[in-house]
């Protein structure tokens, strides 16, 4: 009996010592990272990383630089000098492949920061109103994310609304795990998930917040409506970019400058807004965090690398009384004449140039659109004509005798000299679906692709060959 | 008794070998199984008189042997032979057995029959049965163990010139590779047992030191290589077991897969207290590289410069006049090679204590240890104490407790294409850059071609330069062991292994990488803590009615957690007036500040199960279930097994009938390992903040998901077949042991492409599987075998094959300078092949591809080819021999490796005319073609000729190398009178050199081809030669 005793003893020594150890004994986790399920528990840890999902829209390869440059390199806008600092090249003969790095890491950095938006939206937080604001931001970077996505891999709605376009992901890879195969869906499908993330934020998002202050660098509810106005004039929903279009104009307090002074110190500063003044949403480039030289203003501006230059054809377009031919000097670049963008002026100074994202002419341009599109020509000229003359003090205004067609041409016109250099030209010539001259610069220009046929391939992006490499069930491009 | 019941058959065995084999077995049998009974018996029939036994012992030359232990079995009492061999032991009754143990010999056991016993001891140089297999579980003699565990006896280890043990087991094991790429004492050693483990994981074998598993490799975070482990005193080291198969690796589970190497330090010994105390001086000498890679001298250099620009077209009055600028024409010039390597001295004294009574055992030592390497600003200064103690507490509970404390402190220069690099310098550094001003003071001046504008002047830094780590570290444990019953056992085992270094960059004002920063320093700090429980029952049960029937069965618990703290400074802007000023609270500019911790933890259960059968036939399972922190709580766990058995035929019946084999042995296993040696947190998907600034926006601090992790990621799983056999020759005077394994390892972890728009570009995934196989061959005996002369041998070679089986789809196939493709070695070399020079015109020659029916003179043209080439040895090895003739012992050992290609990785600067203004190697000096019609396989000295990797760099890896040879004189065999004037018991003079001579097989090697692993050759301080003298002394 003592001998079984014993034993027992025994056994039971090793047994609790094997039950002592508590299971949180292997939980062990780093103290500089947080695993992604516990990094959003409060308001405060959300807000820190909506910030984190800001910051990765810096980044040159996306918002920093490369949309905002493609978008006027690849048009009629911009030429590239022939003396330049060898970034981008690939792009101003249309030489790009699918083994492109810009295009790759245009493409990576833009699902990296859907990524940020996704996993936020995941959070499983206690709706305050700041958090449901939070929320409402991510929505509308999300859906941002996709707009420009939509536009540079996918045909223009108007030309394919069922062409493929990108895959839409809206899981966080922490929940489906990174190894993920997702089709292409379509431009339509793309769109609806764009107008959904929209009107999903513009519910929930209160008209202001406390947490950023009427700050324009920060995605806020008329920056969701704005972002709908221009998504929903793309893909031909007027009454929907009316309408929100609208409430903004009513509700959102938001202005143009109104004189030459007001106008150049607007280009000229380095902070973001709090009076509403022209910047619905610019993102912050600020001291502490900012691109160097790689950043836009860099591109663009004689003090830094001013490789860019704006064509003659589009020069020409304004009047010597337009506040905006201020924006460009003309200049020598590599010995010869050029013109030389002044729109981003501060590459040199410690603050640089905020990005510009959401602009409120824009808007008004994006609702003229939208009115003369469904035959409103009264409406369409009155906001064509509130930017049109504040902008030149010498323009008196188009007039109504101009027919729909010839109005809609006007705000083409406008749209180009308004936003020139902000990237969105590339997006109207191919809503406009039609063939387009890029102007032979001749010696002055690194290279030249004068003709862009409504047919060329070369309108979409490829998706980027490592993409079709790590996922099976994606579609290449055309063409490439 | 388990083990002493064994020892007595097999003790028996050998001794009265003149019986015929039956009877001896018989008796044997009837001695272990009847022992107490007989005692009884005899006891019965006689009067039951006490007496004092006296006798003497001697060994098999007729010399007396002082200092044997006899003990009175089952009484515990106990005496010493003295000086001349003979002993008294009281309270002794006929029927009594005595056991004589003395180490070196066999212990031998016999029955009283009279008041006098003679013994002649016989040395302990058996090939089977007398060697104790320790796996970190268990001790098992060599005979009952069924896996193929390599055992170096610490004898091996003792007063070698090494910074740490690894480099004494170089050759020693057969299937383990060791490389010190680097010759910085105290570098991490790499092992590979059998093969590579891992394609993205260590393949390091996991190092367990008297139980405990310890923290090893490199873990220092600043210093070019560190080594945990330098810190153990190799004159600590009882024995080296190298675990290679799965019956004794899966103990381990989740981290055997790469083999385990298990260290058992000293412990004290019952009886005389002894005293040995060693001291070993002498110097280390430059191993020149071989001829092709020596740095020319300055006219040789001279005329390759100019000749470069020649060939570029540069007229007579051109290239004098570039020439002038770098001070070819002015007469003044010096050997860099000379200039940066130097003849290092080298120390060590080792005392140590050994001794105790029946109930408690110390030991302790001390040791010093210093190198200086014979590069320039490397040296090596550690310092280890040891204190073990064994406490019987009373009939049934044993205690013991040791600890372990070491400071390692290194001075390691950078490595690799550092221009801060002393070996890099001493390549590409013109003759005509002058390391001394002509007052004697160093060369500072940054400006102009006879001065430093580029690359560093290697003597500045390292008289300026601090690049210093001082590691220290404390490992300790004790144990308890109580015997609850007659064969149950129970053992808690607690260990702690804590670490820390401190590491300290200081960058000189002056010159060099702190230049532009007025200076900058770094410092770290880290500290590892890590400790281990554990908790085991052992139990035997005899199979009633057998005849030597037997289980053994063990179960037990472990549970380990090991913790790291970084703290860290970086700052830059030093005091210019004072140069002493180094220390970080000097800077002006702080940078950064660091600050974290890391852990990892392990549970485990785990049970063995064995079944033996009169030594005949042993089966031995083992199962072990582990748990680790480093994997997602759904795959946490993870099973391991193994199944094995040996068959000891030499132990039946039929065996004995004939006598050219003395044993015979076969043995087989069959299990599962794992491998989770990876970065604590790799599973887990991670936001992080990355500093105040990283991740933040508009003021707002950011956090940002960053990692994907990978929440399904497991093990690595290593499927280990091995079968062996041991054979005896000649009464074991000859050994021969064979193994043969397959370990399919598979659920490889490797970064895989994810598609992007999941926010990343790639991931860790448990994809690929890989098979290394091989055969492994160990021959050891004593050649001759006389009265004065003696010859042990030992010869092991290795063949490893490896081949990768499964990869995920789509992976690159070209992975660096390697082929990665199924049905390929991991290390095939994938590059574009040379062709030779066209004798023409001097222009390098490449295939165009692998048919090799078209060459071009553009490398651009040229296709990549997977080559019958690789990195990794084919075979590798070694051979010792051990000569002692009356007194005076000649030991000589030899290890090579070869089959494989080494890569010279920074070549590029040292063959290429395209940088003329660098050094070259001789090589190409003496073969670069110059004259048409010359055949020659170095090219036109031209800038156009391009280089860029091909096979032109690739260089047969083969060598030979003279490893350890030593003289040594013992006086206690011809001066025992003398010595026992001074009370000495032992005194030994020896002389001995290292890495004296290394034989090479490619005349355009220019550099050691003992290199890593993967067969890089990256400007590491080499190796070295060393020559030392050394006496020990024992009381």
């Amino acid at each position: 009996m003592k001998k079984i005793k014993l034993i027992i003893i025994g056994i039971s020594l090793v047994a609790l010592t094997a039950v002592s150890c508590s299971k949180s004994f292997l939980d062990q986790s780093p103290d500089i990272s947080l695993s992604v399920d516990r990094s959003i528990t409060s308001e405060s840890s959300m807000l820190e990383a909506v910030a984190g999902m800001y910051r990765s829209m810096m980044t040159y390869y996306t918002f920093g630089r490369n949309y905002q440059v493609l978008g006027d390199l690849l048009s009629d806008n911009v030429y590239m000098s022939s003396s330049n600092s060898g970034r981008l090249i690939t792009f101003s003969g249309f030489l790009w492949t699918a083994e492109s790095a810009e295009i790759k890491m245009l493409w990576q950095n833009t699902y990296f920061s859907i990524l940020q938006a996704n996993r936020i939206l995941a959070a499983d937080i206690p709706r305050t109103e700041n958090v449901n604001y939070l929320r409402g931001e991510c929505y509308t970077a999300r859906a941002l994310c996709y707009f420009y996505l939509v536009n540079w891999f996918g045909p223009a709605y108007s030309a394919q609304p069922d062409g493929l376009a990108v895959p839409i992901v809206t899981q966080s890879a922490d929940v489906t795990g990174p190894l993920i195969y997702p089709e292409r869906n379509t431009v339509k499908e793309v769109y609806h998930q764009i107008i959904q993330d929209l009107d999903s934020a513009t519910a929930i998002m209160g008209t202001s917040t406390t947490m950023h202050a009427n700050s324009s660098n920060f995605l806020s509810k008329y920056a969701a409506e704005a972002l709908k106005v221009r998504a929903s004039l793309y893909s031909e929903d007027y009454s929907g970019a009316k309408q929100a279009a609208l409430d903004i104009i009513t509700n959102g307090g938001y202005q143009l400058t109104a004189d030459l002074s007001s106008f150049t110190s607007y280009w000229l500063a380095t902070a973001g807004r709090t009076d509403k003044l022209e910047s619905i949403f610019e993102i912050n480039y600020p001291a502490a965090a900012n691109n160097g030289v790689e950043g836009l203003d860099y591109m663009y501006s004689a003090k830094g690398f001013g490789d860019l230059l704006a064509t003659d054809s589009l020069y020409n377009l304004y009047s010597p009384s337009d506040f905006r031919r201020t924006l460009m000097a003309d200049s020598t670049r590599g010995g010869y004449q050029g013109y030389v963008v002044k729109k981003y002026q501060n590459p040199t100074s410690t603050d640089h140039d905020e990005i510009k994202l959401l602009r409120y002419a824009e808007l008004l341009l994006n609702l003229s659109e939208a009115y003369i599109e469904t035959g409103d020509k009264t409406h369409a000229l009155q906001y064509l004509n509130e930017l049109a003359k504040k902008r030149d003090p010498a323009f008196s205004g188009y007039g109504s005798s101009l027919s729909d067609q010839e109005v809609l041409s006007a705000i083409y016109k406008e749209r180009r000299k308004e936003l020139a250099f902000e990237g969105l030209r590339f997006f109207d010539l191919k809503r406009e679906n039609v063939d387009f001259n890029r102007e032979d610069m001749k010696e002055k220009a690194y290279s030249n692709y004068k003709v862009v046929t409504k047919t060329d391939f070369r309108r979409v992006l490829p998706i980027p060959q490592d993409e079709l490499n790590a996922n099976h069930n994606i579609t290449p491009t055309d063409g490439y | 008794m388990r083990s002493l019941r064994w020892k007595m058959v097999s003790e028996k065995t050998k001794v009265m070998t003149g019986f015929l084999p039956k009877l001896l077995l018989i008796c044997c049998l009837f001695i272990s199984f009847t022992a107490f009974g007989q005692d009884q018996g005899s006891a019965n029939g006689s009067e039951k008189q006490v007496f004092v036994l006296t006798g003497h012992l001697e060994d098999q030359n007729g010399k007396a042997l002082p200092s044997v232990t006899v003990h009175l079995l089952g009484k515990q009492s106990s005496a010493l032979s003295d000086k001349t061999g003979f002993y008294q032991l009281s309270g002794v009754q006929v029927g009594d057995r005595v056991s004589f143990s003395f180490v070196g010999f066999e212990t031998l056991s016999q029955t009283v029959h009279a008041k006098q016993l003679n013994a002649v001891l016989k040395p302990a140089d058996s090939q089977l049965e007398d060697v104790v297999v320790v796996d970190g579980y268990r001790v098992q003699t060599r005979k009952t163990n069924v896996s193929s565990i390599a055992v170096v006896d610490g004898k091996q280890m003792e007063n070698k010139p090494f910074a740490s043990y690894e480099q004494s087991l170089q050759g020693k094991v057969a299937g383990v590779s060791v490389v010190g790429s680097s010759g910085q004492p105290g570098a991490l050693q790499s092992i590979r047992i059998r093969g590579l483990g891992s394609m993205a994981l260590s393949s390091d074998p996991l190092i367990v030191v008297d139980g405990m598993i310890v923290n090893s490799g490199n873990l220092a975070n600043n210093t070019v290589t560190t080594n945990a482990l330098a810190g153990i005193n190799q004159n600590d080291i009882a024995s080296v077991n190298v675990l290679k198969d799965a019956a004794a690796t899966s103990l381990y589970g989740s981290r055997g897969s790469n083999g385990v190497i298990v260290i058992t330090t000293k412990k004290g010994s019952m009886g005389k207290t002894k005293i040995s105390a060693d001291v070993e001086l002498g110097s280390a000498t430059p191993m020149d590289p071989p001829k092709a890679g020596m740095p020319l001298n300055a006219s040789q250099y001279a005329e390759l410069f100019k000749e470069a620009l020649a060939n570029q077209g540069e007229s007579a009055d051109e290239i004098k006049t570039i020439a002038d600028s770098y001070g070819l024409n002015s007469g003044k010039s010096n050997d860099w090679y000379d200039i940066v390597t130097r003849n290092g001295q080298q120390a060590q004294y080792n005392i140590s204590l050994s001794g105790g009574t029946e109930k408690t055992k110390i030991f302790a030592s001390a040791g010093l240890f210093k190198q200086e390497a014979t590069t320039i600003g490397s040296d090596l200064n550690k310092k280890s104490a040891l204190f073990k103690i064994d406490h019987k507490i009373n009939k049934r509970m044993d205690f013991s407790a040791e600890l372990n404390v070491s400071n390692v402190d290194m001075h390691a220069p950078y490595a690799t294409s550092y221009y801060g690099n002393p070996i890099y310098a001493s390549r590409i550094l013109r003759p005509f850059q002058l390391a001394y001003n002509e007052d004697g003071s160093v060369n500072t001046s940054t400006t102009g071609n006879t001065n430093f504008s580029g690359i560093y002047n290697p003597v500045l830094i390292a008289k300026k330069d601090v690049k210093h780590n001082s590691q220290t570290r404390m490992l300790g444990n004790t144990q308890l062991r109580w015997n609850i019953i007659d064969k149950l056992y129970y053992t808690s085992y607690f260990s702690i292994d804590y670490n820390t270094l401190e590491e300290t960059t200081f960058l000189n004002p002056v010159m060099g990488d702190g230049k532009a920063l007025g200076g900058r320093s770094k410092n770290y700090y880290e500290r590892y803590f890590n400790y281990l429980t554990r908790n085991q029952l052992d139990y035997r049960f005899d199979i009633p009615d057998m005849d030597r029937f037997y289980l053994t069965a063990t179960a037990g618990y472990e549970a380990q957690a090991s913790k790291w703290y970084l703290l860290a400074a970086d700052g830059y802007g030093f005091p210019s007036a004072a140069s002493g000023l180094t220390a970080l609270s000097n800077a002006a500019t702080p940078v950064g500040t660091y600050g974290q911790n890391e852990g990892y933890s392990f549970t485990s259960g785990y049970g063995i199960l064995t079944a033996n059968y009169q030594d005949k036939y042993i089966l031995n399972a083992s199962y072990r279930r582990d748990q680790s922190s480093r994997f997602a709580i759904n795959n946490r766990s993870a099973d391991f097994y193994s199944i094995g058995g040996a068959w000891n035929i030499g132990e039946e019946k039929f065996f004995k009938k004939q006598y050219v084999l003395s044993a015979l042995k076969l043995r087989s296993s069959y299990g599962i390992t794992g491998n989770a040696d990876m970065s604590n947190y790799a599973w887990m998907p991670l936001a992080s903040y990355s500093g105040a600034t990283g991740y933040s926006y508009n003021g707002i601090a950011g956090q940002q998901f960053v990692t994907p992790g990978n929440v399904d990621l497991k093990w690595e799983r290593s499927k280990k077949f091995d079968a062996g056999v041991d054979v005896g020759f000649f009464k074991d005077r000859f050994g021969l042991t064979v193994d043969y394994y397959y370990n399919n390892i598979d659920g490889l972890i490797q970064n895989v492409a994810t598609s992007y728009t999941s926010g990343f570009a790639s991931t860790l995934k448990n994809v690929g599987a890989m098979v290394n196989s091989g055969w492994e061959f160990t021959v050891n005996g004593n050649v001759i075998q006389t009265k004065d002369f003696y010859w042990n041998t030992n010869f092991n070679i290795a063949f490893n094959k490896n081949k990768v089986t499964s990869l995920y789809a789509n992976t690159n196939e070209q992975n660096g300078q390697f082929y990665l493709k199924e049905g390929y070695n991991f290390y095939t070399y994938y590059m574009k092949e040379f062709a030779g020079v066209d004798p023409d015109n001097g222009d390098a020659l490449y295939y165009t591809d692998h048919t090799h029916q078209q060459t071009t003179n553009k490398i651009s043209e040229a296709a990549f080819s997977a080559l019958d080439k690789q990195a990794n040895p084919k075979f590798l090895g070694g051979f010792s021999n051990s000569f002692n003739y009356k007194g005076i012992n000649l030991s000589i050992d030899f290890n090579y490796s070869g089959g494989n290609y080494v890569y010279g990785a920074s070549d590029l600067y040292f063959i290429s005319a395209a940088y003329y203004t660098y050094n070259k190697y001789s090589y190409v000096y003496e073969h670069r073609w110059t004259t048409p019609g010359q055949v020659t396989d170095v090219p036109k000295y031209a800038t156009t000729t391009d280089y860029s990797t091909s096979t032109a760099r690739l260089y047969k890896g083969d060598y030979i190398r003279l490893r350890n040879v030593s003289i040594g004189y013992d006086f206690a065999k011809s001066h025992i009178a003398l010595l026992e004037k001074y009370g000495i018991d032992k005194l030994n003079l020896y002389v001995r050199a290292t890495n004296l001579a290394t034989f090479l097989f490619d005349d355009r090697l220019p550099f050691d081809p003992e290199v890593s692993y993967s067969g890089y050759e990256t400007n590491n301080i080499p190796l070295y030669k060393t020559f030392t003298v050394g006496i020990n002394v024992g009381f």
